[in-house]
């Protein structure tokens, strides 16, 4: 009994009946809308923002933002095209190199957040304007012009794609490996913030710095390493798009900024810090995946126009948390005076 | 019940009573401040002095009881009807904004035209004869100044009640003086003044009548002249106080064939100056002084949160000085902060978490992996021994009472198995019972050969606790005290800068 | 001569200082940069930014932020072009769209400050939400082809080649910030940033200081998109969209502190100006366009670091001071006693 009452105070719960909730009403209106496959299309297409959200998670629990992630795509896209393209780089050295860029971007970022103590969204936001700057600068570099994007990446036999392509485009078991991907990034998330020391540490920077390094918890380091897998897990996003569009271009992901944040926070992570939960993120991101691929296939919602029903939700779902917290707050407090034994 | 209200009184204040949820910390104040006189509102933590005034600043609002201001009774409950009362409060910690001058800090929120206004402003310093550069940033003040523009901001709206609360705590002695001189000049323009401390010298230096409150009521009120020092301290001790005065008879330290473990060497650091002394294994020492006087910056400057300017720490005759808060923990120091929501506590993490935070640099609780077992087993083992009040370690330490969350944050001092355990104010705002079984924590410490340095303001729990005491005066140590020399007296004289045998300080 | 001073010590100043470093650089790379027309032409295309930024400005100088901006410039531009089309008249147009940008506002306000949703998070929402609107009134379609009166303002010069919209936009900086330096209720703004209770300790209301100052923040928003369709005369979906970032890094680069509580609308004016000026600013130079957006990250990188380190140390040199002054006075004091 105890055990129930503590899972329906849980956020993940709410989301949980949310998902149904928007199965039930999308299958009925078309069941079309079951189609496994199409399913997975619809977070296929959203796999980006699915990914680096998990990661933004883990900054946004130690009281941080990220919304330079969505930069980064760009670049690291940009990189492994030029590179392979135009210097003639093996492409799986390319992504490595695209990852390593990456991780020194979140580095340099994390750095001044973390040891200069600038605001966590000032110095991303200067971030998301150099490093989405930088890409543009790569793909000049490149003969193909920027606007067009390079493409031609390996490769395909027959009619399965291999090689590069694979990552993006191929399927294990039926299931793009993209989702694969995107699964194996949970389960590394979920163990690294719940399971592991590390995980506890963001924790308790996110509740109290101050009292953080009082336990001898080396706060600066680990808030800035929150930065550098943050952009390490935008970079793993971008090759993705870049494989499975066959295009490396400076602009992908430009614009899916406050879709990460939407989702991060959709999943209950407190923007303050020291709260917040892997599955809570990831339920979050498929409430949105599921909404804006049952919008417009069960109520001919045009699919450029899925920003609104995403940020009513979010404005319904923060009023409602804000007010509900109150509600609860004043429902205990009653409580314990009645009882203050209690 | 209630006294009938005096129409003369500047400020009325009968039967308020305010619950912060199970919390009952107002029950049924009645107090009356006269035009002119300084009423001094003394207590021990926790006593409801800050919620008493809070609630007649309109900060809080009152579960039931009246106020009046000079007999018309008053309806209170958001600062701007408060101060249009007259009544003007100088919280504790200055809450200037530090952006701006000092001339905007005064007149922020007046409602007059700017010109009278700055002529008045300038009119009152040239009264009050103080020299204040207007035009300085509010951040660079020191607390004293900052504590006269809060004095400013309440004569310039006419405050006819003015409330200092524990306005010396952060100040220097010369501070302070010149801090009474202005309350004497306040008091003869025929203000009424609430003055909130916890020093007993001040009482009788400053006020005209004398209130003492415990636990939310009024143990004892009339005029100064009436009381004694000693009678004072008997209404603010609890009516089982006698247990306290009894020494404990501890185990005395055998000094002469044990090599202290944590040594200090003309140690020098921002707030404090040639600082030496030694702490040997199986001893309390306790650290006196008034606030303000350097205790806090010399121990969170050992425990390596602070720049060590000259001289040495020595660590069972390990250099240990100047390195970081982390290699310190692994070499055998704890602490226990002062402030325990700033520095100590986790409040929306569990008890447990809370419990371990300061072995996550060690394999104990895991070495990638968190090993939840022995986490939890590691945070049972000390709520059973420092019979912490918890329904389940799962529970957020924030949803504890303030002797509970305390009890949790030096069980985490603990946990590192340290050999020498700093511990500052152990008792600031928790209740008698929870006071006790901290008693009880630290002399089972002291008994499993732990090196204590125990920093307190509170000189009964020097006393009543410590082996040795030295006293720290203006940064510096004045005076070392023996087990059988600890007396609330000396220690009280110097923490003031003033040592027995050597008359004034040199 | 001690207000030339605090000319000098204003902390837009530097922010000044800047932007004539940036031309004057850009004139050694390019002397022909340096014509009356070139200059004037770099305020010019800055109206809607400068709008922007001060309207963001009042928000941020509480310490919250708005990012739904963008989107309100969208939805008024929008509806400007709309009525544009059916022949309406400026006025109408423009209480349309100070009413909208004010409508926004209130919501904003209402959500951040009665019901305390962290103010990022909640303009996210209402980001989204006017966004979608924008697609409802316009049916997912540019709204174009649109004259009459608001074509012929839209780059009409007023003197010396200066718009008549840049023009009003410069009243309306100097208005805002008069209003924010000299009166008293302007002064509340900078006081809830700079330090929440104790604005609510000398008796300002928190929550209706908040609440006016996302209604400004709307209402410049809604006047932006009325200058953005007089302008363009094409308005797209998608327009406006980052727009907010632009805004609050203009804020930044003219000393606006994003904690709050620091910071004036002619800094957020000139920052404006820089950020708008920085493509312009490159052709001369020599650089192809693609840097303008590089340059601007490093540029608000390098600024908000500088500003944070000198800041911290400031702080930390008055605490040393402060505590190293308790012991250097012991042994004169203690003489006394």
């Amino acid at each position: 009994m105890k055990g129930i009452k503590k899972l329906l105070r849980r956020w993940e719960t709410f989301l949980v009946l949310f998902l149904v909730l928007e199965f039930v009403i999308f299958g009925s209106a078309n069941p079309k809308f079951l189609r496994p496959a199409s399913i997975m299309t619809s977070i296929v297409n959203y796999i980006s923002v699915c990914i680096i959200a998990l990661f933004v998670t883990l900054v946004m629990i130690t009281g941080g933002i990220d919304i330079q992630a969505a930069s980064i795509i760009g670049l690291t896209s940009i990189i492994e095209g030029v590179l392979w393209s135009d210097a003639g780089m093996n492409i799986w050295l390319a992504v490595v190199v695209a990852l390593i860029a990456a991780a020194a971007c979140g580095a340099l970022s994390g750095f001044f957040v973390a040891y200069c103590g600038v605001q966590p969204m000032v110095v991303t936001l200067g971030g998301s304007f150099l490093y989405s700057g930088l890409a543009l600068l790569v793909s000049g570099m490149s003969a193909t012009p920027a606007y067009q994007g390079i493409s031609g990446f390996p490769a395909k036999v027959g009619k399965t794609f291999v090689d590069f392509r694979f990552l993006g485009k191929g399927e294990l078991f039926g299931i793009p490996m993209q989702i694969i991907v995107y699964v194996a990034l949970i389960l590394l998330c979920a163990w690294v913030l719940h399971r592991t020391k590390y995980g506890e540490r963001l924790y308790l920077i996110g509740v109290n710095q101050q009292a953080a390094e009082y336990s001898g918890i080396n706060t600066r380091l680990v808030i800035m390493s929150t930065y550098i897998l943050s952009a390490v897990s935008a970079a793993l996003a971008g090759t993705l798009l870049t494989s499975n569009m066959n295009s490396a271009k400076y602009n992908h992901g430009s614009g899916y900024t406050l879709a990460i944040i939407t989702a991060v926070v959709l999943g209950g992570t407190l923007n303050t810090g020291g709260k917040g939960s892997i599955l809570g993120t990831v339920l979050a991101s498929l409430i949105i995946c599921i909404l804006r691929y049952g919008l417009p296939l069960c109520f001919g919602v045009s699919t450029q126009n899925l920003d609104l029903p995403v940020g009513i939700i979010l404005v319904l779902v923060v009023l409602g948390r804000e007010i509900a917290g109150r509600h609860m707050i004043a429902k205990l407090m009653r409580r314990l005076k009645r009882n203050p034994a209690a | 019940m209630s006294q009938p209200i005096d129409a003369g009184a500047r400020l009325s204040v009968r039967s308020i009573t305010k619950a912060f949820g199970s919390n009952v910390v107002l029950k049924g104040i009645d107090m009356d401040v006269q035009p002119g006189s300084v009423v001094a509102l003394i207590g021990g933590n926790g006593a409801g002095k800050s919620t008493l005034v809070k609630i007649i600043m309109g900060i809080y609002t009152a579960d039931s009881g009246e106020i009046y201001m000079e007999g018309k009774p008053c309806r209170l409950g958001k600062p701007a009807a408060s101060l249009a009362a007259g009544i003007y409060l100088v919280p504790q910690e200055p809450m200037l904004f530090p952006n701006m001058t000092v001339e905007q800090n005064i007149l922020m929120g007046i409602d007059e035209n700017p010109i009278s206004l700055r002529r008045r402003l300038n009119d009152l310093l040239g009264h009050l004869g103080w020299k204040l550069d207007l035009t300085r940033k509010a951040a660079t003040l020191s607390i004293a100044e900052q504590q006269l523009v809060e004095l400013l901001r309440g004569l310039m709206r006419d405050a006819r009640l003015l409330i200092l609360d524990e306005p010396t705590s952060s100040l220097t002695f010369n501070e302070v003086d010149s801090l009474f001189k202005i309350v004497r000049d306040l008091r003869a323009k025929g203000i009424g003044i609430i003055y909130i401390t916890h020093r007993l010298t001040e009482v009788f230096d400053i006020a005209d009548e004398v209130l003492i409150m415990r636990d939310g009521v009024i143990t004892l009120s009339g005029p100064v002249k009436q009381f004694t020092r000693e009678m004072l301290v008997a209404g603010l001790l609890p009516p089982d106080a006698q247990l306290r005065s009894a020494k404990a008879a501890s185990h005395p330290v055998d000094y002469a064939n044990t090599e202290p473990v944590l040594v200090v060497d003309k140690l020098t650091g921002y707030g404090f100056k040639d600082v030496s002394f030694k702490v040997y294994p199986g001893e309390i020492l306790g650290l006196a002084g008034v606030v303000g006087a350097g205790r806090t910056e010399l121990i969170s400057t050992i425990f390596g949160r602070d720049k060590v300017l000259g001289g040495k720490v020595y660590l069972d005759g390990k250099d240990v000085t100047g390195h970081k808060t982390s290699q310190i923990l692994r070499e055998g120091i704890n602490f226990v902060p002062e402030d325990r929501h700033y520095h100590g506590l986790f409040k929306i993490r569990s008890i447990s978490s809370n419990t371990t935070s300061a072995l996550l640099g060690t394999t104990e609780i895991g070495s990638v992996n968190m090993n939840r077992r022995k986490q939890n087993a590691i945070a049972q083992k000390y709520v059973d021994d420092f019979r912490t009040k918890i329904v389940s370690l799962e529970d957020l330490i924030g949803s504890l009472s303030g002797g509970n969350q305390q009890k949790v944050v030096i069980a985490r001092a603990l946990s590192t198995k340290p050999k020498v355990v700093i511990l500052d104010e152990p008792t600031r705002g928790i209740d008698a019972a929870a006071r006790s079984d901290v008693y009880r924590i630290i002399e089972q410490l002291k008994n499993a050969g732990v090196a204590v340095l125990m920093v307190s303001s509170d000189m009964e729990e020097v006393v009543e606790l410590a082996d040795r005491a030295i006293t720290v005066y203006q940064g510096r140590i004045n005076a070392e005290f023996l087990h059988e020399e600890i007396t609330q007296d000396a220690l009280t004289a110097a923490s003031f800068g003033i040592v027995p045998g050597k008359g004034a300080r040199q | 001569m001690s207000s030339l001073r605090n000319l000098l010590h204003a902390r837009w100043m530097s922010s000044f200082v800047f932007l004539v470093l940036l031309f004057l650089i850009t004139g050694l790379a390019d002397p022909n940069f340096l014509t009356y027309t070139n200059v004037v032409n770099c305020f010019n295309t800055a109206t809607m930014y400068t709008l922007l930024a001060i309207g963001i400005a009042f928000v941020i100088m509480t310490g919250e932020i708005d990012v739904s901006i963008g989107a309100t410039l969208g939805i008024t531009a929008a509806m400007t072009g709309l009525i544009a089309q059916q022949g309406g008249s400026i006025g109408r147009m423009l209480v349309v769209c100070v009413a909208v940008g004010a409508a926004v506002g209130l919501v904003n306000g209402v959500g951040v400050a009665f019901f305390g949703v962290p103010s990022l998070i909640f303009t996210l929402g209402t980001n989204g939400v006017i966004r979608g609107f924008i697609y409802i009134v316009t049916d997912g379609r540019t709204v174009e082809n649109f004259g009459g009166d608001i074509a012929v303002y839209g780059n009409k010069v007023l003197f010396a080649e200066i718009t008549l919209y840049y023009a009003i936009a410069v009243v309306l900086v100097a208005v805002a910030h008069i209003v924010l330096t000299r009166t008293k209720k302007g002064k509340y703004f900078i006081a809830v940033g700079d330090n929440l209770d104790g604005a609510n300790l000398v008796g300002i209301s928190v929550l209706r200081v908040k609440l006016l100052a996302y209604v400004l923040c709307g209402i410049f928003a809604g006047i932006a998109g009325y200058v953005f369709a007089s302008k363009y005369r094409q308005v797209m979906t998608v327009a406006g969209n980052g727009y907010e970032m632009t805004a609050i890094a203009a804020c930044v680069l003219g000393g606006v502190s994003l904690s709050g509580g620091l910071g004036n609308m002619v800094g957020a004016a000139i920052g404006a100006v820089i950020m708008s000026s920085i493509s312009r600013l490159l052709v001369f130079i020599g650089l192809p366009s693609d840097f303008n957006n590089t340059i601007t990250g490093v540029m608000l990188i390098i600024i908000v670091v500088v500003d944070a380190l000198t800041q911290r140390r400031s702080i930390e040199m008055t605490r040393r001071k402060r505590l190293l002054s308790r012991t250097a006075g012991t042994a004169a004091e203690g003489g006394k006693r």
